[in-house]
Formats: C-alpha cells, sequence, structure tokens
C-alpha cells in the first residue's frame, strides 16, 4: 500500500505482474492448434541462448520429416518465429525466459500466430522445450503458487473439513460429516454402555481425522504445508493436537489452535480470520484487511471511498485515488469508439449484457453507428495505466468474505480517496443491478 | 396465535408475545373471581368411551395450592351435573380464536407504548385503529375465553393403565454465563424435586470429591458426558424435567461456553421460560455483562427465539463475597434491567429477579430462615415456576415438530417440541422439506410413552418409513394435507446488532431458525427502515450498519429449509444470524420467495 514507502509500491506493482501473469497463462491453457505446432519453451536462469539456439536448429532438422505437410509447415514456421526471438536477447534475463509461439485456432476457426515472449516476475527452475497441439503452463502456474501454504483442520462434533490458504486462494481439500452419538440422557441399566459406545465413536473420528489429514498435508513423506491451524468449537482439535495418533511430523507443524463456533466453511473462514496473526504475510490476510479498511471508511461515512464505474474513475482523474481495488473477474470491457461525423471519441464501459445492445455504439444526436477503435478488458486497462493517476492497483478475489461483499454489493470496483470527494452523480450502472421490489409487500 | 386469524391487519410485532403473556398475568389476578365459576372442572370431550376416564381435571394456577392433594381424585369422581359447565367451557373456547385476535390488538396498542422496542416500530402502523379500540373493550373477554381455554383438559387413553394427569407442560431454559451456575441449579432442582435419587447425588459428590471439584457435583445430574465433568462446563443442552402439583416442566440446561452458543440457541428454540442464572460473585457477575460476556447475548438470543417470559435468578447469594447482602443483589438487578429492557423485556410484567443459591438450593424450593435472606421474602424458583400463567398453545393448528436432534435405538427416533397440533401415535405425518412420509410408532413426551402429544410437550418420536441418515435437524413433521412452507430464498427483515463494518449484498452468515444452522448469504439489500418514523427508506442501499434495521433478501446456501413467515407462524419464522462467534443480526421472514 502505497502509504507504507517504496516498499510496498513494489509489492502492489508485483501483485499486479502476478494478476498480469495469471491472465496469461488462462488464455495460453485455451489455446488449442493444429498437430504439434505449439512450442513451448522456458530457459531457467544462468542457461545459455547459443545453447538454446542450437537446440532448436537441431530441431528444425528434425521437424523437416514430418509427413504431413500442414504440420510440417507449421512447426517450422513455429521454430522459425522461437528463433528469430530468440535473437533478440543476447543473454538469459536474471530470472529465466519464458517464449511460448504457435498457430491457434480462435472460436471462429480462423488462425491466428501467437509469439510471446516474457521474463518471469520470479526465478523459474525449469528447462522445457515442448511441442504440442497445446500451450504447456504447468511451471508457470507452479511459479505463481506462494510458497508459503498453510494448512487448516476445522473439526467439529458434526464433521471435519481439511483446507489450505495460499496467496489468496483458500481452498477445501476435503470435507466429510460425521454422526457423533450426542446426549441423549437414555440408557437407564445400559447408560454406561451407552456413554462407553459414545466415547468409541468419538475416539474413531479423532483416528479417521488424523488419517485423513497426513493423505492431505503429506506427500511425498514431507509435509506440504509451512504451517497448520487446528480449529474447532468443541474440544476435539485439543484432543487430536495431543493425539499419538496426529502424526508426528504434523504435530510440529501446528502454529495455532483457535475456536471457532462452527464447523465447516463458516468455521474455515473464522479459522483463517482467528489465524490471521498467525499468518500475517499472506496475501489472503492482507486483502481481508485491505477491504476491511475501505469497508470502515464507508461505515465512518468519511467520504474518502468511491465505488462504481463512473465515480472511480472520476477520482482517478481527479488523482484522488490512493488505492484502487479491482475484483480479478470484473467483466466490464471499456470501448473507445469514434464519431465519423464529429469526429469526437467516447469511451463507453459496458457490462457483458450491455454489450449485446447495440443502442450504445449508436451515437444518440446523429444517429450513426460509432467506429470501434479500441475494446480491452477495464481490469487490463486499469494493470498497463493506473501509474499514470498516481493510484496502487490492487486485485482482489471474492473468496474472503470481505472480497464476497465488496463484489456483489459494490460491483467488484472501488477505491480509497486521499481526500474526501463528493458525487453528485447517482450511479445509475449499479442501480440497474438490483431488482425492483414492492415495498408495499412488507 | 397470528396464524390463527390470518388476519393481516393484527399487529405483527416483535412482542406479540410479550402482550400475550403481560395480559395473561392480568387474567392471573382476574382468575380469582373466576375460581368461583368451576374453572378446574373438567371439560366433556363428545364421542368417547363413557366409561373410560376421559375428564382430567385441569388445574387452574391460582387454585394449584387448594387442589394439589390429588387432582386424581377428583377425576374419579366426576360428577354428572358438572358436565352443563364443562360444555359451557367448550362453547367460551370457540370464543377463543375472537380472544386471540382482540389480544393481538391489546398487544400493538402496548408497543407504542414503550418507546425502547426498537421491533415493535415500523409494525405499529399496520394497527387498525379502529380494532385496536375494539380490541381494548373487549380485552377482558378476550383474557377469559383464554384461561378457560387453557383449562380444558386434555384427552387420554382410555386403554392406559391408571389415567395420569397430562399437566400443563412448560419447558425452561437456563441460560446464562459461563459458570454463572446454570447446570448445578438444575441439578439441585432436579434432587429436589425427586428426579435425582441421594445415593446417585451421594456417588457423584464422592466423585467429584476425588477430582478436588466438590462443588460441581450437583451439575453433574446434567453434564453427563466425560469431557463435560472434567471440565465443568456444559457442551450440549442437558434435558431433564421434574414435575410440581400444576405442571410438567422440561429443563433445557444450556451452554453457556462461547464456542457453544450454536448448542444454546438450539435449547433456546424449545423453550417457553427462561432462567437467566448470574453469578453475584465479586468480578464475576461483571465479566458475564461486559461486552462479549454471554450474559447480554443469551438474554438477546433468546428474547429472538420467542421466550416470552425471563426469570432472572441472582445466583452464588451464599458466596463468601456477597453473603446475602442485599445491595449486591440490588446492584446486579439495577445493572440488568436498562439492558434487558433493551432486548424487549418490559421489567414490569416479562421480568422477575429473587436471589438464590444453586449450591445449598436456597429459594430453590424452599424459602430459607428470615435470618439469611431478611430482604426477599417473595416466592422460591419453582413456586415462581409453578405460579406463571397458562401459555396458550396452538392446538388447533396443523402439527407442526421442528425435529432438534435424531438417532437410531431400534429404529429412527426423532427429538423435538411440539410447535403446534397434536401429535398421535399411529399418525401419518410428512417430514419436510425432503417431504418424506413417517408414521408414528412410538411417543414419549420426557420419556413417558403416551399416545398424543400437545404443543409445547417435549417428544421423542419413533417413527418408520425413514432410516436416521435422512433426517438432520431442522427439519419439521408436517401433516399432509397442510405442509408448512419450504424456502432457499427469502425476504427478511434484519437487524444488525453487533459488527464492526459495514454488511452488504454478498455477506454471509449462520442462521438459526427454529432447530435449523444454515448458512446463508446476502443477496441483495431491499431497503432500510426508519427506526424512529418506520418508514420505508432509501430503496436498494448499498449496506447496513450496526443498530440499522432493514429489508433484506437472503438466500440459504445449503439447499431448502423449512420456514414460515413471522406473521403466519412466529416459532418459525424468526431468525438469528451469527458470525465469528458473534450474534450480528436477528430477523425475521416476510416472504418466501423459492
Amino acid at each position: 500500500m502505497a502509504s507504507n514507502g517504496v516498499d510496498g509500491e513494489s509489492n502492489a506493482d508485483r501483485n499486479v505482474e502476478i494478476w498480469k501473469i495469471k491472465k496469461l497463462i488462462k488464455s495460453l491453457e485455451a489455446a488449442r492448434g493444429n498437430g504439434t505446432s505449439m512450442i513451448s519453451l522456458i530457459i531457467p536462469p544462468k542457461d545459455q541462448i547459443s545453447r538454446i539456439a542450437k537446440m532448436l536448429a537441431d530441431e528444425f532438422g528434425t521437424a523437416s520429416n514430418i509427413k504431413s505437410r500442414v504440420n510440417r509447415l507449421s512447426v517450422l514456421g513455429a521454430i522459425t518465429s522461437v528463433q528469430q526471438r530468440l535473437k533478440l536477447y543476447n543473454k538469459v534475463p536474471p530470472n529465466g525466459l519464458v517464449i511460448y509461439c504457435g498457430t491457434i485456432v480462435t472460436d471462429e476457426g480462423k488462425e491466428k500466430k501467437v509469439n510471446i515472449d516474457f521474463e518471469p516476475f520470479r526465478p523459474i527452475n525449469t528447462s522445457l522445450y515442448l511441442c504440442d497441439n497445446k500451450f504447456h503452463t504447468e511451471a508457470l502456474t507452479a511459479l505463481l503458487a506462494d510458497d508459503n501454504k498453510f494448512g487448516f483442520i476445522v473439526m467439529d462434533g458434526n464433521g471435519a473439513l481439511f483446507g489450505t490458504l495460499s496467496g489468496n486462494t483458500r481452498e477445501v481439500l476435503h470435507k466429510f460429516t460425521v454422526d457423533l452419538p450426542k446426549k441423549h440422557g437414555r440408557g437407564g441399566q445400559s447408560a454406561l454402555r451407552f456413554a462407553r459406545l459414545r466415547m468409541e465413536k468419538r475416539h474413531n473420528y479423532v483416528r479417521k481425522v488424523a488419517e485423513v489429514a497426513v493423505q492431505m498435508f503429506i506427500t511425498n513423506d514431507k509435509p506440504n504445508i509451512a504451517g497448520l491451524v487446528l480449529a474447532g468449537s468443541a474440544d476435539f482439535k485439543t484432543e487430536l493436537s495431543q493425539s499419538d495418533m496426529f502424526d508426528i511430523r504434523l504435530q510440529a507443524k501446528i502454529i495455532k489452535i483457535v475456536d471457532v463456533s462452527y464447523g465447516g466453511e463458516n468455521g474455515f473462514n473464522q479459522a483463517i480470520e482467528l489465524a490471521a496473526d498467525a499468518l500475517a504475510n499472506v496475501k489472503f490476510i492482507q486483502e481481508k484487511k485491505l477491504i476491511g479498511r475501505y469497508f470502515d471508511e464507508i461505515s465512518q461515512d468519511t467520504g474518502k471511498f468511491c465505488f462504481g464505474v463512473e465515480d472511480t474513475l472520476r477520482a482517478l482523474e481527479m488523482g484522488a485515488v490512493d488505492i484502487l481495488i479491482v475484483w480479478e473477474n470484473l467483466d466490464i470491457t471499456r470501448y473507445v469508439l469514434k464519431n465519423h461525423q464529429t469526429d469526437e471519441e467516447r469511451i463507453l464501459f459496458l457490462r457483458p449484457d450491455q454489450e449485446k445492445d447495440k443502442t450504445y455504439f449508436i451515437d444518440k444526436d446523429t444517429g450513426v453507428e460509432m467506429e470501434l477503435i479500441e475494446q480491452m478488458p477495464l481490469l487490463e486497462w486499469f494493470a498497463n495505466s493506473y501509474k499514470n493517476f498516481g493510484a496502487t492497483l490492487e486485485i482482489i478475489t471474492d473468496r474472503s468474505q470481505e472480497g464476497a461483499q465488496f463484489v456483489k454489493g459494490f460491483g467488484g470496483i472501488g477505491g480509497i480517496l486521499r481526500y474526501q470527494v463528493d458525487f453528485q452523480s447517482f450511479n445509475p450502472d449499479l442501480e440497474a443491478l438490483g431488482e425492483d421490489y414492492d415495498l408495499d409487500d412488507y | 396465535m397470528a396464524s390463527e386469524n390470518g388476519n393481516s391487519n393484527a399487529p405483527d410485532s416483535w412482542d406479540q408475545d410479550i402482550k400475550d403473556e403481560s395480559c395473561s398475568t392480568d387474567a392471573n389476578e382476574l382468575s380469582k373471581p373466576l375460581s368461583a365459576l368451576n374453572v378446574n372442572a373438567p371439560a366433556f370431550v363428545p364421542g368417547k368411551n363413557v366409561f373410560a376416564r376421559e375428564f382430567v381435571p385441569k388445574v387452574s394456577p391460582s387454585d394449584a395450592d387448594e387442589t394439589s392433594e390429588g387432582p386424581v381424585e377428583s377425576d374419579n369422581s366426576v360428577p354428572v351435573a358438572q358436565q352443563d359447565t364443562e360444555n359451557m367451557d367448550a362453547v367460551e373456547t370457540d370464543e377463543d380464536k375472537g380472544g386471540g385476535k382482540d389480544q393481538e390488538a391489546v398487544g400493538g396498542e402496548r408497543d407504542q407504548e414503550i418507546p425502547d422496542e426498537a421491533w415493535a416500530e415500523g409494525e405499529d402502523e399496520d394497527v387498525d385503529d379502529g380494532l385496536e379500540m375494539e380490541g381494548l373493550e373487549e380485552g377482558d373477554a378476550g383474557m377469559q375465553s383464554e384461561l378457560q381455554a387453557v383449562a380444558i383438559p386434555k384427552k387420554k387413553d382410555a386403554n392406559k393403565g391408571p389415567p395420569k394427569v397430562k399437566k400443563e407442560h412448560v419447558n425452561v431454559v437456563f441460560i446464562g454465563h459461563v459458570d454463572a451456575g446454570k447446570s448445578t441449579i438444575g441439578g439441585h432442582i432436579m434432587y429436589l424435586t425427586g428426579q435425582v435419587d441421594k445415593r446417585t447425588l451421594e456417588k457423584y459428590e464422592r466423585e467429584a470429591k476425588e477430582k478436588n471439584r466438590e462443588t460441581w457435583y450437583l451439575s453433574w445430574a446434567l453434564d453427563t458426558n466425560l469431557e463435560e465433568r472434567e471440565k465443568g462446563k456444559t457442551v450440549e443442552v442437558g434435558r431433564a424435567f421434574f414435575e410440581t402439583a400444576s405442571k410438567h416442566f422440561t429443563i433445557l440446561d444450556a451452554p453457556g461456553h462461547k464456542s457453544f452458543v450454536p448448542n444454546m440457541i438450539g435449547g433456546a428454540s424449545q423453550a417457553d421460560v427462561a432462567v437467566l442464572v448470574i453469578s453475584a460473585r465479586r468480578g464475576e457477575f461483571e465479566t458475564g455483562f461486559e461486552r462479549g460476556g454471554q450474559t447480554r447475548e443469551h438474554a438477546m438470543l433468546v428474547k429472538t427465539s420467542g421466550v416470552k417470559h425471563l426469570i432472572v435468578v441472582i445466583n452464588k447469594m451464599d458466596d463468601p463475597t456477597v453473603e446475602w447482602a442485599e445491595d449486591r443483589y440490588i446492584e446486579c438487578r439495577d445493572k440488568l434491567i436498562p439492558y434487558l429492557k433493551k432486548c424487549g423485556f418490559n421489567p414490569k410484567t416479562d421480568l422477575y429477579f429473587l436471589p438464590v443459591s444453586g449450591l445449598n438450593g436456597a429459594f430453590l424450593k424452599e424459602v430459607p430462615d428470615e435470618t439469611i435472606c431478611p430482604w426477599y421474602r417473595g416466592p422460591s424458583l419453582i413456586d415462581y415456576l409453578d405460579s406463571l400463567p397458562p401459555i396458550s398453545r396452538a392446538q388447533d393448528q396443523p402439527v407442526r415438530v421442528p425435529i432438534v436432534d435424531r438417532y437410531k435405538d431400534m429404529g429412527s427416533i426423532l427429538l423435538g417440541k411440539v410447535e403446534s397440533g397434536v401429535v398421535s401415535r399411529n399418525q401419518t405425518l410428512l417430514l419436510m422439506p425432503n417431504r418424506m412420509q413417517v408414521k408414528v410408532m412410538t411417543l414419549w413426551s420426557d420419556d413417558e410413552e403416551t399416545d398424543s402429544a400437545n404443543p409445547g410437550e417435549n417428544v421423542k418420536i419413533k417413527v418408520s418409513g425413514i432410516e436416521e441418515e435422512d433426517v438432520s435437524p431442522g427439519f419439521v413433521l408436517c401433516p399432509i394435507d397442510n405442509l408448512c412452507h419450504t424456502g432457499k430464498v427469502f425476504d427478511a427483515q434484519i437487524v444488525i446488532l453487533e459488527h464492526r463494518s459495514i454488511i452488504c449484498a454478498g455477506y454471509s452468515a449462520v442462521m438459526h431458525i427454529h432447530s435449523c444452522a444454515e448458512e446463508v448469504t446476502i443477496k441483495a439489500l431491499i431497503c432500510i427502515i426508519d427506526k424512529k418514523t418506520g418508514e420505508k427508506s432509501k430503496l436498494n442501499p448499498k449496506f447496513i450498519k450496526q443498530d440499522q434495521i432493514g429489508i433484506a433478501r437472503l438466500e440459504v446456501n445449503g439447499g431448502v429449509i423449512c420456514m414460515e413467515t413471522f406473521k403466519e407462524f412466529p416459532q418459525m419464522g424468526r431468525f438469528t444470524l451469527r458470525d465469528e462467534g458473534r450474534t450480528v443480526a436477528i430477523g425475521k421472514v416476510l416472504k418466501v420467495i423459492e
């Protein structure tokens, strides 16, 4: 966050960088090409360009023997492109180099040549050369995953949930329910028997949780998590942590035991909240805090906040926005349109359902259909140009409670301002989201 | 109650129950002249075997002492001549419907008198002025008929051995901060009423002594689990029952610890009367009452779960730091009253304070010597519970039994409280929301096998037709021809009690409605209601803050659940929203959308 000084600034930039790569990966994953003409090339740091160039030359020789003419041509074409691309570098960048090249088939069945090269934001320790009908992005995905992964076990009398938290992703790995006997006061002379049965069932439950925990959090005889948080409502969690059925390797990883009042998803959320101080560096927690701060501004009615596309953009243009908060899956598109007759440019922000409505593309005064000059997702535009407005961009998810509220309640776009701005305008954009209710019904 | 008249003009307020209660309190005074009218005469139930003992006299509470020697005896010698009066009773019962409506109106009027009632406001405008006036005039008549209605004896099976009197059934929940002494009081009451024999208790005492936990032995009567006994903390709601001369009480011993509030809500949803246990010991009262203490939260939760009457017992008066000091008692009481008032309890009619000692039993059943406590000479806890005015029950309504728990014991056994209607053996019911047909095989009311259970009774039902796994708490038993509403999306009025930031669409929390707990998400906020004027202002607000009232559209994440609108059936229409161990909001269902 900007107020944290230079360090915070670069951190936010880095997050934007990560988001860009994420988006790239998504588009690459979706791409499909003909035959085996899609080349994925990853060069680790400190490798030599010349070695790769030689390998590509060899591959070129091998590929010329491909029988199918179409396939041969496209593979050769792709290899040539990669070679040319490689020539732009005189040495491998410090973090390694990633090149994707090939001819993809678009949704409309048209062919499109793709050639992407970039340096990852973090050193990439993989050497890869593959020709396939798709791009291989696994190495990049692994790069995105935060190295600090925290495990969660939420157990109560109704069931157990196993989840992980890493970066800004909260994931439920497994959950199951149990049916433990409650206190019924039944029994009479076999009351002791029931008590024993009950103890046995509870014991078995703890055992099962301990066993599943090993399955979930231990891979290759090593814990795959940096820390483990145990949460639960009754005594189960302490019982589990002390039980000798619980793997010692995991026992060592326990960083916190927290009390939550519910099991399941809600308990998971609460456990994350309660363990926040132990997980302070995790993006998810930072995200929660950021939106929490935004909500605080709103609840205190300081006026130092904005939401909705129009208000936010206006605030941006004023230079008032300190932190720009945008949902990662914001589906608003920015259009730049031009009216031929008046040579006037117009910028529109449309939701997918509005895009279908052609009236937006027609100039109201003259009735002329306007020419499309530029079209790009709003978030991408923000990512490219947020620096021009002196703002910090924070891209958030809707996985946390706060995130979900921000997305559903505020349309997924807003900002914390430096100073108070009075937005007189009514925001018809978001107002339209709400349905019409008949108040007399209540 | 409200659903009975189905009248949209009737005020629909959160205090619907208070006013019932308050009316009946008045009625209690009224009953003295009424007792001359032979109120406690058994009613005539036509269409039954003449030789069977059908006529079970119902003792009116005010006369409890006079008749307590043996209602059964009088049952044996029912004079035929009395039948006339019995018939009169039946006629008057028919008027009950009208009476109920009138009381609604009276209640609505009462709401306006209480300025603190946040809930009531915004509803009052609905009250038809004409009706209100009418209600005032006819209020007395309504109360009378209500009293008579409760006095109607409940039908009994003729084939069963010696007839047992079906006493009025009252569910009492003990609430309060952790370690206030809820379980101990419950245990002691059971001991005093002979539900736990001396031998068992001595055994407990011995065992407790071994663990150096001498003072805990009384609570062990209710805390049966090993871990509960070891820590001295109730985890699950304990259930027990005891009887007085005129009433049958079910004790629900709620856990006081913060983490087990969800369990406590389950218990509170079944209660008619709550006993708020306060520890008078120095320091303990203060922690319990602070923000974050369970005294506040529990009081609020029982109010929202439909408890009409709250008895506040100031416990541990025998403690060395208190020693029956009157000023301490008054201090506790005076601190509590403003908050309880805010929760919606009327200090005059809904609250009763008394000092007790759970450990030595003072003021539980017996009133101790004047030397110990010269400044309180009122009734003891049991006597007071016994003298409470009868609670009006929706007996002629369709059956509704929200399931609290189930287990397998030679068949599927369901536990729950009959909220309305009469459940009887061999009845075929439908288990909502899954529409599974079940047949009632055996019926227990507090461990005693019966053939029918009336509203208010805590029952165990063995059913055939389903497996235990198919049932979860929150399901509702309904008659086949009159199903309860089910829904996933609904509109509700919510009041935000405590939330540090704002709540907007997308917010999710756990909702407790009757015995059901499900995660819900706010889909949209529809409007905010002005607290002062009750007007619906600000359409489609962006967010809602603490202490605001609004209408929101909620969606149940888990799937379809049973619910009714608050107007039609309050017990299944009010709910609590909890998140992160706190009660965030309370609300009532206005409309079930789908």
